[in-house]
């Protein structure tokens, strides 16, 4: 006995510094760099007030959108008789595959002054600007905010319904009555989710910001490009808020059982008229996720669209030349360590948390749901600055870790919901037969949760091989990433390489995600 | 206290807090025979399912002492006290099959192959599941599930055996017969059983001698009869033979519907 809680207590310790010393103490650092003189000279450059001011409108107009977006498409698969429900769910997260930069690249792609639409609709204006960010944003978040809806949808109980159809209370007072009361707290998380996830990302507002730069760009251009680290920590300080305040909401809104076992389930139903309205709707939503990969794949084999559309393997031969094969390379390899890594660590987390309570966990528990929030950018300027002169820098291991760390939260909240469910009493049944504590997670819990784990190392792998922003700071002298080539891409208006580089993206993640779906049918079957 | 050649377990001054609950065993002291069929009574939050962990060592006392065979095992580890336990939930290896589950332990504990092999069988054969021993836990009705909980932890011969409400999850008629072969069981290997319940009508059936918690303390330990008839305070009276006389009405508007073969 004396024994067993001797390495659970290692553990716990050595679980503790990791995070001490991959998340608390660089973030600190970071801030540490804050001086007086730094702050006001930041705070009072010209760009500064205008970034946070677009930072804010952008975010705040995207975000609503999104919302509202994604809860009728959830509405429209979850609550509505249609046909092709299958499908349409499959594509509607499919924009979560590619980097968010890709969507700009696909809007300029449709939209840009020789873009597709553009020339087939005869468009005027420009998509550089406000509502091209707007219109970026809404692409990538999309699927993160359809996904807790349609989640949320599922698990509502029907008899309430049911009830109120009998009472004769009409469907919009059942709706603002029933549903949006119900649906209150996942409303608030995901206008959160959505909102940092938006504010944060620069790969938009770099591509089809034009002339409107966002707090997120400002701070790719003077931080990561231009190496003001200084000035850097100041904004990552204002990039952290949103996160912050997030994280406050979250603790004073305890979640409450959510997935609990629903005897009556809502059942779709609606009349011809939503039945049709809610195809149209899935089907437009489908074509605009649809559309920029079809582009993609024709731009990246025509000479110049639209001025030469003879087939070309040039664009790819020259994204191959300036080393998208090498980077790929990197990419998968930093997607396999973190995918390998992260998954671990997040499964000892959540086992410690979940099973085996002890002194540290409930402070493992939080700082592992609030390294969620923390911002790429920030991450990896904490990063450069506390591991400057450590012997990872410069290594594979770095962006390894800055990636297993900045997408932990997801996973580890995976793990740890599954986990619960498990038969609490198995390791001490296990201590009972004189079987110990690693035996039973070896042989009896891993295998039980060994799907969970898949996600958990999709999760990792598909989001390293798309990420832009903590790598923005650590590549080089680290090895690059094959998606940083479209940060560069950008620079340059390099539509056509990009085009190939995000189709190589998305091919991978979605080999991984088909190979996933065949290993877990098999098991079932 | 002196120790009698028959008895098993001498319990002697044990105490249990939690945080936020100080006071949830107190002062507990008792004796289990050897070879007898104890059941522990008590309302649900007296302490039986904390006193059954205690004993069994996966959760430590405040104070107090625990012999086995004269021996203090206080702070011996569950494994090393020739005890087993059975879960109100079984906890079952839901990825190992019936054989595989009574396997485990054996195999870890690097026996022979051929004595882990006759082990188990001659487990299953005693809890009438040798046809099953292919089969994964999913695949068994309840009461099935019940006997490879009892087979796994009767496989390392312990001598005595704690049950933590084991038949909760059981319809009456399972529940019946369940207990028939609990007691054969019983019989055949000679193992001393603590069997913790809430119904009143099983303990009065199985036990050969009942104890009786009530807030964290021994209201009466008695046989049957003399609980019965003898009840120590208002308390035994009320919560044991008034539920119990429910339940008798209960169980003979049930017979006479029948008797669960529905
Ligand atoms: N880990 C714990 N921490 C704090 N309090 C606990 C803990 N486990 C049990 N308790 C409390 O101790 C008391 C006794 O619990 P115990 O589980 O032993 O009761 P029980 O008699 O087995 O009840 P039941 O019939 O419902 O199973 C209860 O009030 C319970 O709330
Ligand atoms: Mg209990």
């Amino acid at each position: 006995m004396k024994r067993r809680t001797w390495t659970r207590a290692v553990i716990q310790v050595c679980v503790a510094l990791f995070f001490l010393f991959c998340v608390i103490l660089p973030i600190l650092r970071m801030l540490a760099r804050i001086t007086p003189e730094g702050f006001r000279t930041m705070v009072s450059s010209p760009q500064f007030l205008p970034a946070v001011r677009h930072s804010v409108t952008t975010g705040l107009t995207a975000t609503v959108l999104t919302l509202v977006l994604a809860f009728a498409a959830a509405w429209c698969l979850e609550r509505v008789p249609i046909r092709g429900k299958a499908v349409f769910s499959t594509l509607f997260v499919l924009p979560m595959l590619i980097p968010s930069i890709s969507h700009a690249f696909g809007l300029v792609t449709l939209f840009g002054a020789n873009g597709f639409l553009t020339n087939l609709l005869g468009l005027r204006g420009s998509i550089y600007g406000f509502w091209g960010i707007v219109a970026g944003s809404v692409m990538y978040s999309f699927p993160v905010a359809f996904l807790m809806f349609a989640g949320i949808l599922q698990y509502e109980d029907g008899t309430q319904y049911q009830a109120a159809t009998v009472l004769g209370i009409p469907k919009l007072r059942q709706f603002t009555g029933i549903t949006l009361p119900y649906m209150k707290k996942t409303l608030l998380s995901a206008f959160f989710a959505v909102f940092t996830m938006i504010v944060t990302d620069y790969g938009v507002p770099l591509t089809v910001g034009g002339k409107v730069r966002t707090l997120s760009t400002l701070m790719y251009t003077e931080a990561a490009a231009k190496t003001n680290y200084d000035g850097g920590s100041v904004i990552g300080a204002f990039l952290l808020l949103p996160a912050i305040v997030a994280f406050v909401i979250d603790l004073l809104n305890p979640e409450r059982g959510q997935g609990a076992y629903v005897s009556d389930p809502v059942s779709p139903s609606g009349g011809a008229f939503a039945k049709v309205a809610a195809y149209a709707y899935s089907v437009c939503v489908g074509l605009a996720v649809l559309l920029p990969v079809g582009a993609f794949g024709l731009i990246m084999f025509e000479r110049k669209y639209p001025v030469d559309p003879s087939f070309t393997m040039e664009h790819i031969r020259t994204s191959l030349n300036r080393g998208a094969g090498t980077y790929l390379l990197h990419s998968l390899l930093y997607a396999l360590l973190a995918g390998v890594f992260g998954t671990l660590l997040a499964f000892v987390c959540a086992y410690l948390t979940a099973r085996a309570k002890g002194a540290f966990s409930k402070g493992i528990h939080l700082i592992s749901i609030t390294s969620m929030s923390i911002p790429g950018l920030v991450l990896g300027l904490s990063y450069v600055i506390f591991f400057h002169s450590s012997p990872i820098y410069g290594t594979v291991l770095l962006i390894a870790l800055a990636n297993s760390m900045h997408f932990f939260a997801s996973p580890y909240l995976m793990m740890y919901q599954t986990l619960g469910k498990v038969n609490p009493d198995l390791e001490d049944v296990g201590l009972t037969l004189g079987v110990g504590r690693l035996h039973v997670v070896k042989d009896v819990i891993l295998p039980k949760v060994r799907f969970t784990m898949l996600e958990m190392f999709t999760y990792f792998f598909v989001n390293s091989m798309m990420t832009i922003s903590a790598v923005s700071f650590l590549a080089p002298p680290s090895p690059k990433p094959v998606a940083l080539m479209l940060s560069q891409f950008s620079d340059q208006l390099l539509t056509e390489q990009a085009a190939f580089v995000s189709l190589l993206i998305l091919g991978v993640n979605l080999a991984l995600k088909v190979v996933g779906n065949l290993l877990r049918r098999r098991a079932r079957a | 206290m002196d120790v009698q050649l028959n008895d098993k377990l001498v319990i002697e001054s044990i105490s249990k807090g939690y945080k936020g609950n100080p006071a949830v065993l107190k002062d507990i002291s008792f004796t289990v025979r050897d070879g007898e069929f104890l059941s522990l009574l008590g309302p649900s939050g007296c302490g039986k399912t904390t006193l059954l962990r205690i004993l069994i060592g996966l959760l430590p006392a405040d104070s107090g002492k625990i012999s086995k065979d004269g021996r203090d095992i206080t702070a011996l580890p569950p494994d090393k006290r020739g005890m087993g336990i059975v879960f109100q939930n079984y906890a079952l290896f839901e990825n190992m099959t019936v054989r595989q589950n009574v396997e485990y332990a054996l195999k870890l504990h690097k026996l022979p192959k051929a004595e882990v092999r006759e082990r188990s069988e001659h487990m299953l054969e005693a809890v009438g599941l040798a046809d099953q021993s292919r089969k994964y836990p999913r695949a068994l009705s309840g009461g099935q599930q019940q006997r490879v909980a009892i087979a796994r932890t009767l496989a390392l011969n312990p001598d005595v055996v704690l049950f933590d409400e084991p038949m909760s999850a059981l319809d009456v008629a399972t529940r019946l017969s369940m207990r028939t072969e609990l007691k054969q069981l019983q019989a055949k290997f000679g193992t001393t059983m603590l069997y913790v319940t809430h119904d009143q009508e099983e303990a009065f059936a199985l036990s050969d001698r009942i104890m009786i918690l009530d807030r964290g303390e021994i209201s009466q330990l008695d046989t049957p009869e003399r609980i019965a008839s003898e009840p120590a305070n208002e308390y035994v009276r009320s919560f044991v033979l008034d539920n119990l006389q429910a339940k008798v009405d209960s169980l003979a508007r049930f017979i006479r519907r029948g008797g669960g073969a529905s």
